[in-house]
């Protein structure tokens, strides 16, 4: 799951990529529904070091197959949630409207090369 | 026995000439030979020059790495071993330092997340690097990296930025290590010993002392978030262990721009302060065991994976405490939990070193993940803490990204040049290893 255009333009045609465009925190809130649904979190929903809101791009991992509910996804996503949306990152929503193109596409870049780093884990174990 | 002495050369001035050496106390440096030696990367296509001296009206930025000048003198392998020398084991014999100077790499890979180190003034306090001679190096990039359209709005291309950031990188490990060959024939102003017994040695030396490993984690998430040991990129690798002495003879170098403040350089982990204080304890209040390194992936996996292989490592140890130190905020924050949490389960003491995001009031939660059982911090302080930055006479590398890089915001810059951020701007400024000069009372 993706808001990050660069994400779905090189996976897309790879892997199944659900892009959504919308914000770094509504991501956060459409993955927590899929894990609601039973899917699985694969990778951290939240980032190195770039703060959340900080960037806005975010690529999230999660399962395929569906299960009951995965304890530990749940809590993942909801403690991401509950420390992206502190009001000491929102200062940072305000600043993404100032970035120009090429601000932009490097955050693309490094959100990219984050979950590149995922797909190569996940393609050579579980 | 593992020992290692570190041969102090202190350097009190840096002359940029036409000769290269260590005399008095005074490095002169031969700018043509450095130019050629950071030239024969062919991604590269100039390299300037500069010095910062403590104390003057400079700002340095944005700052991709700093790094401090060694040589191995005697002992097996060459230092930035994997780097820039032969990937054979370090750690004992004799390193010469070149003390209270460094060299910087500064330059824009991305548009964002990157640092700045005042030589005075208030941020002059927040960052150990304004007290270091600093030989800046500024590397443009050459043109089979630059957007080929010329409407393009990026500098670089973006699938090139990771062949910049690589030869960035490897340019300043390349004239961190001709510098530190300059004091092989220098006589050091002082010396220091670190010694390491094995596990059967120790225990037999100091058989009531209790036994500390510490655990360092490595950032390892991708490009501008990597690190690399023995010049393998550390998110490849198991939880695995190293001799104290290996760190100061350059086995891990950073390959990181995560924000500023809670970046690890290399010059940093060279002078590890969680390994040099626990050696300083070593033989009194403790017995230092050594080293465990794991790293910080994204795949949820990995983490769990390098956690457990962490906690494994300190019970096949037997050790009675670890410290924990991290790299960056956020997702790491759950490695570190749960490198904490599951080394606690195997009954052993367990301390955090990390910093702190708790809002520009302070009241927000600190870290992104917690436990009852990390109830042991150390902290670097609070990294979204306001401060104003006062105009510098001169700006080594570009200030046109300030107010897009961590912790600055938009208007960070104002027109009479002062910059009003957080202190995440600053390099280092709330180091996660605990490498830093303020401290609170």
């Amino acid at each position: 799951m993706t808001n990050n255009p660069r994400v779905r333009d090189v996976y897309g045609s790879k892997y199944c990529v659900l892009y959504q465009d919308c914000s770094f925190n509504e991501l956060l809130f459409a993955v927590r529904d899929k894990v609601d649904k039973g899917h699985r979190l694969l990778t951290h929903p939240l980032s190195g070091s770039v703060k959340p809101n900080e960037t806005p791009y975010k690529s999230i991992m999660i399962s395929v197959d569906r299960g009951p509910i995965d304890f530990e996804s749940s809590s993942l996503i909801s403690s991401a949630i509950t420390a992206a949306t502190d009001k000491k990152f929102e200062k940072y929503v305000e600043r993404q409207k100032t970035f120009n193109k090429r601000i932009l596409e490097d955050f693309q870049l490094v959100d990219y090369c984050v979950i590149t780093s995922a797909i190569e884990s996940a393609r050579t174990g579980l | 026995m593992k020992t290692l002495e570190l041969g102090y050369i202190h350097i009190k001035d840096i002359i940029i000439g036409s000769e290269s050496k260590v005399e008095n106390g005074v490095l002169y440096v031969d700018e043509a030979a450095l130019k050629a030696l950071v030239l024969e990367d062919e991604n590269l296509k100039d390299v300037s020059f500069d010095v910062a001296k403590p104390g003057e009206s400079v700002r340095i930025t944005p700052v991709k790495d700093v790094i401090e000048p060694r040589a191995k003198v005697e002992g097996p392998g060459g230092i930035f071993p994997g780097m820039v020398n032969k990937v054979e084991a370090v750690g004992e014999g004799k390193t010469v330092v070149l003390k209270d100077m460094a060299v910087v790499t500064a330059g824009k890979i991305v548009g964002f997340q990157e640092g700045v180190i005042d030589m005075s003034g208030p941020g002059a306090e927040y960052t150990p690097f304004s007290k270091t001679l600093n030989l800046v190096m500024v590397c443009t990039p050459a043109d089979h990296l630059l957007a080929q359209d010329p409407d393009a709005t990026l500098p670089i291309e973006n699938e090139k930025k990771p062949e910049y950031e690589q030869a960035v990188r490897m340019a300043g490990l390349k004239v961190a290590a001709y510098l530190g060959d300059l004091g092989k024939n220098v006589t050091p102003d002082e010396t220091e010993t670190f010694s390491t017994p094995n596990l059967k040695e120790g225990i037999e030396m100091y058989p009531d002392l209790p036994r500390v490993v510490y655990v360092a984690m490595l950032q390892t998430q991708g490009l501008l978030h990597d690190t690399y040991v023995y010049g393998v990129d550390a998110k490849r690798t198991l939880s695995t262990m190293l001799w104290p002495t290996e760190i100061m003879d350059g086995a891990i170098v950073s390959g990181n721009c995560v924000s500023a403040c809670d970046k690890n350089p290399t010059y940093i982990h060279e002078n590890n302060p969680v390994v040099h204080e626990l050696f300083k304890q070593h033989g009194k209040t403790l017995n230092f065991v050594g080293v465990i390194i794991t790293n910080e992936n994204v795949y949820l996996a990995d983490k769990q994976r390098s956690s457990d292989w962490a906690a494994k490592l300190c019970e096949l140890l037997g050790v009675d405490g670890a410290i924990v130190t991290q790299e960056g905020f956020g997702n790491p924050d759950t490695d570190l939990i749960m490198n904490t949490k599951k080394i606690e389960l195997k009954g052993v003491k367990t301390t955090i070193v990390t910093d702190e995001y708790a809002g520009q009031d302070g009241k927000s939660q600190s870290l992104a993940d917690a436990d009852p059982l990390a109830d042991a911090v150390v902290t670097g302080g609070n990294a979204n803490e306001v401060i104003i930055l006062p105009k510098m006479d001169k700006v080594i590398g570009m200030l046109d990204y300030v107010d897009v890089i961590a912790g600055g915001h938009a208007g960070s810059l104002r027109p009479d040049g002062t910059i009003e951020a957080e202190i995440q701007v600053i390099t280092s400024a709330t180091n996660e290893m605990g490498f830093g000069k303020l401290s609170a009372r």
